[in-house]
């Protein structure tokens, strides 16, 4: 994985972790890797992995069972509540942008619209 | 828990040359530092006073606690660049010298790091590329069960397969308590694996941060920050 080095990595290996957890390929009550394959993995800090890890634990999304590991949380309605935080994340700095290029809300709808629309049209 | 390095008003001077002045630099066990600077700019001379190799200068050094020169050897590791060696030699037979000399030289670790940097050691010193020279270091060098690793440079002129090998096994092999000091002057390819770094600039130490925090208050990448305070574009009040 190619990491964007002016974001804290910790963060980025969070964000990897949570889509492919809402994506459905790491599944509910899924093991994770050992803290140091995840580093091994990425090519990152043992440190920063763990810092990874372990926010994603108090987050409640990995459950930390001791001397097993970590496991994605088999509590659904958590993993919706997470779908639901990153998706408001994502349209939320989509909107941002957006109002920067001054387009109002009704703008804003519609150039998504146009684009869901034409999208097809191209590829 | 005792520190790892602790530097103390350190002032080296050589020939009448100031090379480094003031130095105070702390690093906590367990860390990864990357130790930036231009050529010149001390970092060698640095790692060389820590394992006692230069001497003579003013100031305190301490190596997970030890102060006196012998005791710092034992507690850290440190390979420089081969001398003394004879070219014609094995590679088997400088870890068979290692082994004799340093009794926390792990003999199996050795065979793993070897095998995993994918070094066949019945080679001989002047058989080996630039790349390979840096792995047997490398190998050498996280073979001993030090509580400090000094790396000068492991990663300069060699090709990316090698450097993604020597970053891999530096992930692996680093014990948690182990502290690792890396030397470098371009960042970007061992940025993810720093937890802090220390910029070394006009004879010292000018800015010592966690990497995080770098990108959580700068904004900016490892290597963005290390040129800001070389172009002067990240001022001192700003650190």
């Amino acid at each position: 994985m190619q990491f964007d080095d002016k974001v804290p990595i910790y963060y980025q290996i969070k964000t990897m972790f949570y889509h492919q957890i809402i994506a459905g390929e790491l599944a509910p009550g899924a093991k994770l890797p050992a803290v140091r394959q995840v580093a091994v993995d990425l090519t990152v800090n043992v440190n920063t992995a763990q810092r990874a890890l372990s926010e994603m634990v108090t987050e409640g999304i990995l459950d930390a069972k001791r001397g097993r590991g970590n496991f994605v949380t088999e509590d659904v309605a958590k993993i919706a509540a997470l779908k639901h935080r990153l998706i408001v994340q994502d349209v939320a700095a989509l909107y941002t942008q957006l109002h920067a290029l001054r387009l109002d809300d009704a703008a804003v709808v519609q150039a998504v619209q146009t684009y869901i629309e034409s999208k097809g049209e191209t590829s | 828990m005792t520190n790892a390095i602790e530097i103390t008003d350190l002032t080296y001077r050589k020939n009448y040359k100031t090379i480094l002045a003031d130095v105070n630099l702390t690093i906590a066990t367990g860390r990864v530092v990357g130790l930036l600077g231009e050529n010149g700019a001390g970092k060698t001379t640095l790692m060389r006073l820590l394992a006692d190799l230069a001497k003579g200068n003013h100031g305190n050094i301490a190596v997970a606690g030890a102060t006196r020169g012998p005791q710092r050897r034992a507690n850290l590791s440190f390979t420089e660049h081969l001398q003394g060696f004879r070219p014609g030699m094995k590679l088997r037979e400088v870890a068979d010298f290692y082994a004799a000399v340093y009794p926390d030289f792990a003999a199996q670790k050795y065979l793993d790091l070897i095998t995993f940097l994918q070094l066949d050691d019945d080679l001989a010193l002047n058989q080996l590329s630039r790349g390979m020279r840096e792995k047997f270091i490398i190998a050498l060098t996280l073979a001993r069960q030090a509580r400090v690793y000094l790396l000068d440079e492991p990663f300069a002129g060699i090709d990316s397969m090698s450097r993604k090998r020597i970053i891999g096994s530096i992930i692996r092999w680093k014990q948690p308590e182990a502290t690792m000091l890396i030397s470098d002057h371009y960042v970007t390819e061992i940025a993810p694996l720093l937890d802090e770094v220390v910029v070394v600039k006009d004879q010292t130490v000018v800015a010592h941060k966690s990497s995080e925090a770098i990108r959580q208050d700068f904004g900016i990448g490892v290597e963005a920050f290390y040129e800001g305070i070389y172009e002067g574009e990240i001022h001192d009040d700003e650190l």
